[in-house]
């Protein structure tokens, strides 16, 4: 049996336990919040319930074993994600203040951060080159409303 | 209308310049997507999805499905040429593909994988057609405690079958259940999970969820890629021809592959993927030299592209006869669909002959199209194979957060990608399948809404789901496959 805590199978406990948690969650709010009915006539906290208890059953069924179990740490780039997903608040938050062009601009500078390719150059042709192609696309072609630049105040 | 009728019908219809435009659409789209590694037909379709708002459910339903068999054209470019397979289907061709690229005749791999993926999407248009009008026959005899038992059914094939570990598939089917009960309760009008959000009134949106599950993670796994390298001479003209003894072997691999594609296509559950794996073992198995498979056997390029085009063409049987997707992308197609007010089922075929029909021609014309398109634009494919990654995620990105936007004009949309894209990131990295959660998220209230008709007509007595000889046999079939894999999985464990 293993002991050493790194190599134990992270993954699916964490994930079993979190799924878990949400299904009792999901469960605990539908029996207190929704009327559960009888099973002739459910009501809309019946289904809800069953699946939120259901999912914590699931949970710990995936998370109790790998307790007993190693495994290789998953490999995914905790950077990229990071970039990613900040790109897409920079834009979505920024659309409406700082208008298109700019929003997206920044959003693919934050985006191309972890490029495997060094240099600011690029980066930046790439962000003119995509705001223009948005520009024509977006605002010219489809004709979005949407305010292409800032606000003046 | 009979069958010939009706082919006659479809042809017609989607031979309209108003619905070919979508068809050629999507099927050049979807090559372009699947050349390119690090984005399958799955995410394809989910940056697609918002303009199928501003066109007719017929021509959206041609265009979606053209993206997902165009994918598989693309992705075997990709496979054979760089052995970077842009969609799971296309893995297998790079066994052999890749060798025979290697060896120089990339030519004959790429003649060999598009004339095979012809033919399979042709047999498997036969088979839809043959399926269909006898299931949904069938089918409109099946009630509400029928249609429940069924969708359980396919939820339990899909998580069980060819998975690693059920547990870990079913918590994603019933995670999309659940996230299937957002908004508001069709029945009894009242909110459920909405937390005082008016956005999520209507549910959470299929659009937001499918890009931030597919889209957003699949840029995230490929961020880092480097610049790609891989057989990139000029190919064209004569070297796409086979030599006589390279013809004379491709038949047989496209007869097995594309009856195996069309099978396993039409079951719940199982889809493309398995297919071509199964096509090629087959193939491997029956040849009197199987040594040469893994070495460029061109039987090995070609009996698996003909299985995943058959299998994704009678993947349509159960999604448009009796409501139900069998895999992930055709719960999207069904998604799309059920936006449009649009509810396949068996009466589908006698009340929108023009969906059902429409859709079977297309398929042929949409083959055809990129049987005669992609052999002279094939320089093209190979061109963008050297676009790199880094210079496409930023503007995949972009356009995927204003497609989102256009659905409703609402920026909670895009925030709302974001915070399903980490969720997805964080699924990818305990190794859950979103794809499950999907197919869960978008069956949910179908299930739900026969669940509760279903008990209401047994008068709250669960026994009404085995009293139907049809749901009754559902349920067994469901019990079935679940002891089955509790008994693999208790073998496996034994084993160790």
């Amino acid at each position: 049996m293993q002991r050493d805590p790194m190599h134990r199978d992270w993954p699916d406990i964490l994930g079993g336990l979190a799924l878990a948690a949400i299904g009792a969650a999901a469960a605990g709010w539908a029996l207190a919040q929704y009327d559960i009915g009888t099973l002739r006539r459910m009501g809309p906290g019946f289904f809800p319930a069953i699946l939120g208890g259901l999912l914590t059953v699931l949970g710990l069924v995936v998370a109790l074993p790998a307790l007993r179990r190693r495994s290789d740490a998953p490999g995914i780039e905790p950077l990229a994600a990071l970039a990613v997903l900040a790109a897409i608040l920079v834009f979505g938050l920024g659309l409406f203040r700082i208008g298109l062009v700019a929003a997206t601009a920044a959003a693919v500078l934050v985006a191309s951060l972890p490029a495997p390719r060094p240099g600011w150059g690029w980066r930046l042709a790439l962000a003119a080159a995509i705001a223009l192609l948005t520009v024509v696309v977006f605002g010219l072609g489809l004709r979005m409303s949407l305010p292409l630049w800032p606000r003046l105040p | 209308m009979t069958t010939w009728e009706g082919l006659l019908y479809g042809i017609g219809f989607a031979l309209q310049p108003a619905v070919l435009i979508y068809c050629v659409l999507g099927v050049v789209l979807g090559t372009f997507v699947g050349v390119l590694p690090g984005i399958g037909a799955m995410a394809a379709i989910s940056l697609l999805l918002p303009i199928t708002y501003y066109i007719t459910p017929e021509a959206a339903l041609i265009m979606l499905a053209g993206v997902y068999y165009g994918a598989q054209y693309g992705g075997s470019v990709a496979s054979i040429l760089m052995r970077l397979p842009g969609t799971p289907q296309s893995a297998v061709t790079s066994l052999d593909g890749y060798p025979l690229a290697r060896q120089g005749r990339a030519g004959v791999a790429l003649f060999t994988a598009m004339a095979s993926s012809f033919a399979g999407s042709m047999i498997g248009i036969a088979v839809l057609v043959t399926l269909a009008g006898w299931l949904s026959h069938a089918a409109t005899a099946f009630g509400a405690a029928d249609y429940a038992a069924m969708m359980i059914l396919g939820l339990v094939a899909a998580s069980t079958i060819g998975s690693s570990s059920p547990a870990k598939g079913f918590a994603m089917v019933v995670l999309g259940l659940l996230l299937g009960c957002v908004g508001t309760d069709v029945n009894s009008g009242v909110q459920r999970f909405t937390f005082g959000r008016t956005e999520l009134l209507d549910g959470i949106n299929l659009v937001a969820l499918a890009m931030g599950l597919f889209g957003v993670a699949e840029v995230i796994a490929n961020v880092r890629d480097p610049d790609r390298q891989g057989v990139t001479e000029r190919i064209g003209g004569r070297q796409l021809l086979p030599r006589r003894d390279d013809l004379k072997r491709l038949p047989g691999p496209m007869l097995r592959g594309s009856a195996l594609g069309s099978f396993f296509g039409a079951l719940p559950g199982t889809g493309s993927t398995l297919s071509s794996f199964l096509a090629y073992a087959l193939e491997r198995r029956v040849s009197r030299t199987p040594e040469r498979f893994g070495e460029g056997a061109i039987e090995g390029v070609s009996a698996p592209e003909s299985a995943n085009n058959a299998a994704a063409i009678s993947a349509f049987v159960p999604t448009l006869t009796l409501g139900i997707p069998g895999d992930p992308i055709m719960a999207l197609m069904l998604g799309a669909l059920v936006i449009h007010g649009v509810q396949p089922g068996p009466l589908m075929l006698e009340a929108r002959p023009e969906m059902f029909w429409g859709l079977v021609a297309s398929f042929g014309i949409g083959n055809l199209l990129l049987l005669v398109l992609n052999l002279p634009l094939i320089g093209i494919w190979v061109a963008m194979l050297r676009i790199p990654f880094r210079w496409l995620y930023p503007a995949i990105l972009i356009f995927l957060c204003l497609g989102v936007y256009s659905v409703r004009g609402l920026s909670f949309d895009i925030l709302a990608v974001a915070a399903i894209g980490l969720a997805g990131y964080l699924l990818a990295l305990a190794r859950f399948s979103p794809a499950l959660l999907l197919l869960g998220f978008v069956l949910g209230p179908l299930i739900e809404t026969n669940l509760r008709r279903a008990l209401l007509i047994g008068r709250g007595d669960p026994m009404v789901f085995l009293d139907r000889p049809i749901a009754a046999g559902f349920v067994l079939a469901t019990v079935g496959l679940l002891a089955l894999s509790l008994v693999q999985v208790w073998r496996r464990r034994r084993a160790r």
